[in-house]
């Protein structure tokens, strides 16, 4: 077996008696990552030199001084995360020369974990996307099937996991971009309760939304790196001030007694049904087990995907108006004046899809339309969240599938906007309520990966990644697909 | 509903090709005939979480601290230690 088959957990143990060397480790995931990346396209960036460097310094420190569990483990990074010194494209022309003088506050605590940072991951450009295919730079291939995209917009980190060329890495979900790639690529994805990671150096796209989170191949791996993530910080205004356990340690497959909410919304009409039945398959498992089993209703889901375009989309028109070829980023090379070069600037910097999100946003936030649209979408936001609340009085999670269907194939969508969004009717209401949810695979569907969603109140991660515990000692741990 | 892309994109500060117009016409239509079924409802738009309030930082100096230079290698173009923009005042 190769190094970067291993998981974060065991890998962990492995260095910290020294069975294997950081370097040893880096070496044989950066070369995956090179073997296999002209397939799955799954980097923007590969930080070779930096890497071998910092595994060396690990190394070195190893015996001298306590080392953080994850040290030494090498983790990819979404290409919307700052990373100082190194390029932060958000895969978009707009960025295509942008390094932060500055790091994220996920980013501080990864080196402070004295993790190796092996490169980072494409993205659909700003995030806005469900596949992918918005990059700039290229496109990312699903591992389980190279004709298939990867979901969106976190594709290159759920599709590095998956592959074996990163052993963990971090995503961001602002209407289930970690949750919908890491089902597609078969991968587990956790996105925190909003306020419990801060969105410091994650460049915005709908900042009432956004929150990172770790995709990893298994769930011990995901509640490490989550553990290390979460936390207050004061340079985010909406961070929670509050404590958080170690979740990898009290993390425990243990479902008796947990009621599981099974809300009809998400198993009715443009769910495909072999996704449906793989999914409620493995709530039966838990079952078996001693959970049970609560049919609920969220009768708002309806109006979920509609409610989250307008906000989020507005939210990015403003969020975005600061790219205008100023102080960092892509310039247009001739103008005339200072309006003409904005908007020449903006012009050619921005993908189609981000242009149409920005375009939506100022529509919806227009005068004479606000109130028939944000601010209906607004108190819609209300009422799925007022439905949550109740549900989660008769159950403890609730079990949806993560995805309507499994990987559609490139180019299948792309042309149609408004079937591409659809693609997130499973997972946008948890970012509208700020609750946490993890995708956890679950089985196949021909030959392609299942993702079984666990939504649960706020703060309540535990619950959701012992809840996806149990379902991963039903099935074992996911090795890197075979490529 | 019609949209007037060129005027939307006037607003945002975009510019739209003339032979590209006609496909955002309709990709900005049907978007906003998906986006536009919404229910009948009516309340104050202005919520807050009073579970999980938010607290405002101090207003002290920040420690983060960083040079002009290190603030200016990614401008596009750059002049005597400023950003270098169009005339803007004739």
């Amino acid at each position: 077996m190769e190094l970067y088959e291993y998981s974060a957990h065991e890998l962990s143990e492995m260095l910290a008696d020294s069975k294997v060397s950081s370097e040893e480790l880096t070496k044989s995931v950066l070369c995956r990552a090179k073997a296999t990346d002209d397939k799955i396209g799954a980097y923007i960036t590969i930080c070779e030199e930096n890497a071998i460097e910092k595994a060396r310094e690990v190394d070195k420190k190893r015996g001298k001084e306590p080392l953080h569990p994850l040290a030494g483990i090498p983790i990819g990074i979404k290409d919307n995360i700052s990373t100082k010194g190194i390029l932060t494209t958000c895969a978009s022309k707009m960025l295509y020369n942008y390094v932060p003088p500055f790091d994220a506050f996920v980013m501080k605590k990864i080196n402070s974990a004295d993790m190796v940072i092996t490169g980072k991951l494409n993205m659909d450009e700003f995030a806005m996307g469900s596949s992918t295919e918005n990059s700039y730079f290229k496109k990312t291939h699903n591992p389980h099937n190279l004709e298939c995209v990867p979901g969106g917009s976190s594709g290159g980190s759920a599709a590095a996991v998956s592959a074996g060329s990163a052993v963990v890495s971090l995503g961001s979900d602002t209407g289930g971009s970690i949750r919908m790639p890491a089902a597609y690529c078969g991968v587990v994805g956790l996105k925190p309760t909003y306020g419990s990671v801060s969105r410091y150096g994650l460049v915005a796209f709908a900042s009432s939304l956004d929150q990172i989170g770790p995709l990893a191949r298994n769930v011990r791996d995901a509640a490490m790196l989550y553990s290390l993530i979460c936390g207050y910080d004061s340079m985010d205004a909406t961070s929670q001030q509050r404590e958080y356990p170690n979740f990898a340690e009290l993390l425990n497959g243990e479902v008796k007694g947990l009621k599981i909410g099974i809300p009809e919304e998400y198993y009715g009409e443009g769910v495909d049904n072999s996704v449906k039945e793989t999914v409620l398959n493995a709530v039966k498992e838990l079952e078996k087990q001693g959970a049970e089993i609560v049919n609920i209703s969220l009768p708002s889901t309806k109006y979920a995907l509609n409610a989250y375009y307008i906000i989020s989309s507005a939210e990015a028109s403003s969020n975005l108006a600061r790219f205008d070829g100023v102080k960092y980023g892509y310039r247009t090379e001739e103008f005339t004046d200072l309006t003409d070069m904005y908007e020449k600037t903006r012009s050619e910097g921005f993908g189609d899809e981000v242009k149409r999100r920005i375009m939506l946003g100022t529509f919806v936030l227009s005068s004479g339309f606000f109130d028939a649209y944000y601010k209906k979408a607004k108190l819609v936001a209300f009422d799925i969240c007022k439905e949550f609340n109740e549900a989660f009085q008769k159950c403890d999670v609730i079990a949806t599938p993560a995805t309507p269907a499994t990987a559609f194939k490139l180019g299948e969508n792309i042309g149609d906007p408004t079937k591409m969004y659809a693609a997130d009717i499973c997972t946008v209401t948890v970012n509208i309520a700020g609750l946490p949810a993890v995708s956890m695979p679950c089985g196949k569907v021909n030959g392609m990966p299942v993702g079984l969603q666990f939504i649960g109140q706020k703060f309540s991660e535990q619950t959701l990644l012992n809840t996806a515990y149990a379902i991963e000692q039903l099935n074992g741990e996911i090795k890197p697909a075979e490529l | 509903m019609g949209v007037d892309v060129r005027h939307l994109a006037k607003l945002a500060r975009l510019r739209i090709e003339e032979d590209k117009l006609a496909k955002f016409e309709k990709d900005m239509e049907s978007i906003v005939a998906m986006v536009e079924q919404l229910p009948e409802v009516s309340g104050d738009a202005s919520g807050l979480d009073p579970e999980h309030p938010m607290k405002l930082r101090e207003d002290v100096e920040g420690t983060d601290k960083l040079s002009r230079n290190e603030l200016l290698a990614n401008a596009p173009k750059m002049q005597a230690g400023c950003v270098v923009v169009p005339k803007t005042v004739e």
